[in-house]
């Protein structure tokens, strides 16, 4: 009866402990999709395995050592083997082996079939930003980071979701499998999502398949995962999970959206219009390498305000930024940005901090110059 | 040969005893061992292949 209470109190003790432990946000969170779901229950299952065996193993140690202890007079025994137990530890820990293996790869084949989805999103690493694109939907964008620059630096509070925050989150509607394509335009980042249970290398020059079912309307909360430079840690990654209805609202909301800001193209554009539309590309975009200040941080991101050679040279500077500079962090920005911010951005590096060229750069000509 | 196979079996998997182990090293050519342990290895290969393809159809 005695032994009986106390394997209950111990029962209970340990279901509490692992409890707080995941309230605390010591353990994996439990997600909101099947995927992971089913992994959390593999990293539990395998946890309380590792704990029995390290209760076992240890529980026979330290029980031989204190009974058999030199100063009771034991005597060690001198024999060289026992091939039945040797065969015996290793057999079992093979058989355990095999035993986690069937249901993890099981998982593992789950998380890679990636078939019939429903919808495609293409997901892009940049230096530091992650850019979608729902395939057949003409809708793309960047999903900067939203945090206030004051509370990097520490001269305001840090807000709830310090860097976990974005301007326009992943939209995703809940109950359909999404696919996921990962790609990068510099180098390796990593699509990082723990609720959803995905984390996959977006790699450049490759494309990686993931794919999820959410259950649950929710924001979900992730981070680039592959080291990848200066601001690696001011890429987040915020997934927004919808009702079908609210996702197609949504849907059509950004369509709308699109076609206003890519309108325009034909007409002439102001000097003063394209600045200040330029200023906001160039702080979402540019600014986290040439700096808003435009001083860059030479050698590897030279600097704007001043750049002799740019101001010079008109071709050459629309050439960068349309179409990048291969072997250079300089990205090709013809497919994410559209002719209208393309040509404001380049007008406003040309007509800001002291650069005063007064050049006009009309979205028509970067029009022409993409698709001819 | 056979016993070779048998030795090359249980290096496989860690166990041996020490009377065998003791008349491999004065009988054995190493020469035989490597041969055996290399078609051993591939043939170990090509069963987990086999065993792999079999889940995944
Ligand atoms: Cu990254």
């Amino acid at each position: 009866m005695r032994k009986m209470l106390v394997l209950a109190a111990l029962m209970a003790s340990v279901t509490g402990l692992s409890r707080a432990a995941r309230a605390a946000g010591w353990n994996m969170p439990v997600g909101v999709t099947e995927v992971s779901r089913d992994v959390y229950g593999l990293h539990m299952v395998i946890f309380w395995i590792c704990v029995i065996i390290g209760v076992i193993v240890f529980g026979i140690m330290f029980y031989s050592l204190f009974r058999y202890r030199r100063s009771k007079g034991a005597q060690a025994a001198h024999f060289h083997e026992h091939t039945t137990v040797e065969v015996f530890w290793t057999a079992i820990p093979l058989l355990i082996l095999v035993a986690m293996a069937i249901p993890a790869t099981a998982t593992l084949k789950d998380m890679y079939d990636a078939s019939e989805a429903e919808l495609d999103v293409m997901v892009t690493g940049h230096q530091w930003r992650w850019h979608y694109h729902y395939m057949g939907e003409d809708i793309t964008f960047f999903s900067n980071l939203d945090t206030p620059r004051e509370q990097i630096d520490g001269t305001a509070e840090k807000g709830e979701n310090y860097l976990l925050e974005v301007d326009q989150p992943l939209v995703l509607p809940v109950g359909r499998k999404v696919r996921l394509l990962m790609t990068s335009s510099d180098v390796i980042h990593s699509w990082w999502v723990p609720d959803l249970a995905v984390k996959k290398d977006a790699v450049p020059g490759f494309v990686n398949e993931a794919w999820t079912r959410i259950d649950e309307p929710g924001i979900y909360r992730g981070q680039c995962a592959e080291l990848c430079g200066k601001d690696h840690a001011f890429m987040p990654v915020v997934v927004q999970a919808m009702e079908q209805e609210a996702f197609d609202t949504w849907l059509a909301e950004r369509k709308q959206e699109a076609a206003a800001a890519a309108s325009g193209v034909d007409r002439e554009w102001k000097l003063e219009e394209l600045v200040e539309r330029g200023e906001k590309v160039y702080g979402s975009i540019c600014a986290s390498c040439h700096q808003a200040d435009g001083q860059g941080t030479p050698p590897t991101f030279p600097a704007l305000a001043g750049n002799q050679a740019m101001m010079d040279d008109l071709d050459w500077h629309i050439d960068v930024v349309v179409n990048g500079v291969s072997g250079s962090a300089m990205a090709a920005f013809s497919g994410t940005l559209n002719p209208v911010d393309l040509a404001a951005v380049i007008t406003y590096e040309r007509n800001a901090w002291g650069n005063e060229t007064g050049d006009v750069v009309q979205p028509a000509e970067i029009q022409a110059l993409i698709d001819p | 040969m056979w016993e070779v196979v048998k030795s090359v079996l249980s290096a496989f998997f860690g166990v041996q005893r020490e009377q065998r182990r003791r008349r491999d090293f004065e009988q054995g050519k190493p020469g035989t061992f490597i041969v055996v342990g290399i078609v051993l290895a591939m043939l170990m290969v090509i069963v987990v292949m086999a065993i792999a393809i079999m889940a995944a159809g």
